[in-house]
């Protein structure tokens, strides 16, 4: 069967619970996630929140040609990806991945190899760092 | 074309995005152009992929008026 893929790109928080398709629930005997959170320091430096800039038709395309790429090696039944646009604040999650599987080894693998090759073609930056003086006069 | 700026590139050239008429054209000549009229640009070519419409290119790939060409710097999403 093949995977499902779901891809979105937000500028709204990430919901991290978001309910998983109910048709997985008695097939996935694996479910593996991976967060991405803004850290309150950017280069030796006190930030509140990084802004991220994505060139979106073509990061939804370009993650989406990797996972299709990454699933033909490893059996996943469902895979889904959602990243954060413009101003992510510390502590929340910038990007959000999520793959269910029937068994553990392929969500496993599927993971950081899609977070490996994210950051390497999916055109989506880092803008730039702000700090608390920098949110207050947005 | 439209021509795509990104990240440091849009501060590089003032803007995200331009319109422009060079006919058919090769990456070489694209790049050409652009750092004739924004030669900020030259020092981040070495870095800079070529995408169009919404694809990669390999560095001999040609152009025309008709596509939307995307300079991309290194990514660092996530």
């Amino acid at each position: 069967m093949e995977a499902k893929i779901e891809i979105e790109l937000t500028a709204r928080a990430i919901d991290l619970c978001r309910e998983l398709p109910a048709e997985f629930a008695a097939v996935a005997g694996a479910r593996v996630e991976f967060a991405g959170n803004v850290r309150g320091e950017e280069n030796g430096r006190a930030i509140a929140a990084l802004e991220y800039e994505a060139y979106s038709p073509m990061a939804e395309r370009e993650m989406r040609r990797i996972l299709e790429d990454i699933l033909q090696r490893h059996d996943c039944l469902f895979v889904r990806v959602t990243h954060r646009t413009g101003i992510v604040p510390v502590g929340e999650a910038a990007v959000h991945v999520v793959a269910l599987a029937r068994h553990r080894a392929a969500a496993l693998a599927l993971v950081p190899e899609f977070m490996n090759r994210l950051k390497q073609d999916v055109p989506i930056w880092k803008r730039r760092a702000l700090s608390e003086a920098d949110l207050k006069m947005i | 074309m439209k021509i795509l700026f990104f990240a440091h590139l849009r501060d590089a050239t003032g803007c995200a995005e331009i319109e422009r008429h060079f006919g058919a054209v090769d990456a070489a000549g694209l790049w050409d152009r652009l750092i004739a009229e924004f030669p900020a640009l030259g020092k981040f070519r070495p870095g800079v992929r070529l995408a169009r419409n919404g694809e990669y290119v390999d560095p001999g790939a040609h152009f025309s008026d008709a596509d939307e060409v995307a300079l991309i710097p290194p990514v660092s999403g996530g």
